[in-house]
């Protein structure tokens, strides 16, 4: 697909759950039950939206994106969206982010620390999809 | 390394807890945060060498919350689990008052409430209390909470030791007396010979970690070696080893420390390095007898200041009192509690209370230093003692007396 779909829309929500479910498998998620949740601030309309997603024994669980009030989960990651516009245009690192206080990371960051490397799986997966911003 | 129930070590951290919370309850603090190193040591089990905090909600476990870079090991050596043990870092949301402003306001509901903090001062360097930055940090991220001076709490509960503490410590006291035999052997016919202070902290550290100690915990340079004028600053009691050497007819003084499950090992002996004169006797005699007097007098219902003013009463007797340091103790407890002998409540704010009246099962170090400066002389004897009813009970059992190596 070479159209860009618009960045948090239902469109890029689908997409992005089916190159999930076709990239990662239990194995490479190291069979991680946990869950992570992106709170983004004053997206281009105006509004704030976040990004759900979970994990049950390494195998996508749930992934949503929405207006409002984010489902709870273990992680929660908060920023601008224009934060987390760039680092999904791989203009920031998202350490980087978090290290500047760009973003703000609220959860065990012990555990944290354990799933950066599935979190950046999953980052790159977004990545790739065609975005408009 | 887990606190078991089944082992002589054992501490109910739980019940310790809850006792911390009922308290709370009763002063009207709703969560208390911990700073202080014997805080920190006392409620997670866990020694804590990095700037570390620890939140009691009102009721449940604790958290603790340290530098990143120890987090893992303190989930692995304290009784809190996962959950319970938090990383901080220069992070969004991971810095320390931060991530613990926002803990602390989950519990205390609609965000108004009583947040005890431990403030004061201490003459221990590594006392841990709320520096002034981070209570102006946590007063304006608790906006509408009130931050309450609330070390007290520990201070009363921490006061009297359970079994497994007082078996740490004897622990830790048998564990130097390795070391003190060690450093016997080496030294030995004339084996002190060509050797440095430092070498031989280094003699006696390696013997007691080979026995299971953790570290010479001591803040004063691990293990106290002086010899020669060293041993006999006056008015001292503090002496971090140099690269001195030994040398013949000097005093010795071999203060050595040892830490098991922040249980604390802390015991001094004495020597002469190959010979003595008549003079250097004389106030070796001195100083063995007072010590004898001293460990005799200790039991419940004392205070440091009666015993004190016995013990001088003997040493002046015995013509040797201007070479006497007019103290005989200080305060121990689980790592991080050093010096202060019980609460906060004397005449000169953070210092032992002269008055205060020893109770059965409180830890002190006995410890009592004669110098005499003018002729480079001095001895120095420290032993943690668990008070009883009718006397003491001296955990280091290494044999007392000043011997000529």
């Amino acid at each position: 697909m070479a159209e860009s779909i618009k960045y948090l829309s239902s469109a890029w929500r689908d997409e992005a759950e089916k190159r999930l479910k076709a990239d990662l498998n239990p194995e490479k998620m190291n069979r991680l039950t946990s869950s992570m949740s992106n709170i983004y601030k004053g997206c281009p309309d105006g509004k704030d939206r976040y990004l759900f997603i979970k994990f049950a024994d390494g195998a996508l669980a749930e992934f949503a994106v929405g207006e409002g009030d984010a489902p709870a989960a273990e992680f929660q990651i908060t920023g601008d969206y224009a934060t987390f516009a760039k680092i999904s245009r791989a203009e920031l690192g998202a350490q980087r982010a978090l290290m500047s206080g760009k973003l703000k990371l609220k959860g065990n960051m012990v555990k944290a620390l354990k799933l950066a490397s599935v979190a950046d799986r999953v980052n790159k997966i977004f990545a790739t999809i065609p975005a408009e911003y | 390394m887990k606190n078991t129930n089944n082992d002589p070590y054992f501490i109910d951290f739980e019940e310790r807890i809850k006792k911390v919370q009922s308290e709370m309850q009763r002063e009207k603090i709703d969560v208390y945060l911990g700073s202080r190193l014997r805080t920190l040591s006392w409620t997670s089990d866990a020694f804590c060498p990095w700037r570390s905090f620890v939140v009691i909600p009102p009721e449940g476990k604790p958290t603790v919350f340290t530098f990143v870079i120890d987090a893992a090991r303190i989930v692995r050596e304290s009784w809190l689990d996962e959950d319970h043990v938090r990383g901080f870092a220069p992070m969004g949301g991971q810095d320390q008052i931060g991530q613990i402003a926002d803990f602390i306001l989950e519990h205390i509901p609609g965000g108004r409430g009583r947040v005890g903090i431990e403030s004061g001062m201490s003459n221990y360097l590594p006392e841990g209390f709320l520096t002034h930055y981070e209570y102006e940090q946590y007063r304006d991220a608790l906006e509408g909470c009130d931050l309450v001076n609330a070390h007290g709490i520990i201070d009363r509960l921490s006061l009297v030791k359970d079994e497994g503490t007082i078996n740490r410590f004897r622990e830790a006291s048998r564990i130097v007396d390795v070391g003190h035999r060690a450093v016997f052997e080496a030294m030995k016919n004339g084996g002190w010979k060509g050797v440095t202070e430092t070498e031989l902290a280094g003699i006696a550290a390696l013997a007691m970690r080979r026995a299971g100690s953790e570290w010479e915990w001591s803040f004063t340079g691990g293990n106290e070696i002086a010899s020669g004028y060293r041993t006999g600053y006056a008015g001292g009691a503090c002496t971090p080893p140099t690269r001195k050497e030994l040398k013949e007819g000097e005093p010795l003084l071999v203060d050595i420390h040892a830490m098991f499950k922040l249980g604390l090992g802390d015991h001094a002996h004495n020597y002469f390095l190959g010979k003595a004169t008549d003079r250097q006797m004389w106030h070796a005699q001195n100083f063995v007898k007072i010590v004898e007097a001293t460990l005799k007098t200790y039991r419940a219902g004392i205070s440091p200041s009666s015993l004190a003013e016995e013990m001088m009463a003997l040493a002046e007797e015995g013509g040797f009192a201007d070479f006497m340091v007019p103290g005989f103790e200080h305060g121990i407890g689980m790592m991080g509690d050093e010096w202060r002998i019980g609460l906060n409540d004397g005449p000169f704010p953070y210092w032992t209370n002269p008055e205060h009246v020893y109770q059965e099962n409180e830890v002190l170090i006995c410890a009592m230093q004669y110098a005499c400066p003018d002729e480079e002389i001095g001895f120095r004897y420290e032993n943690p003692i668990v008070i009883t009813k009718s006397g003491c009970e001296i955990t280091s059992k290494y044999p007392l007396g000043v011997e000529t190596l």
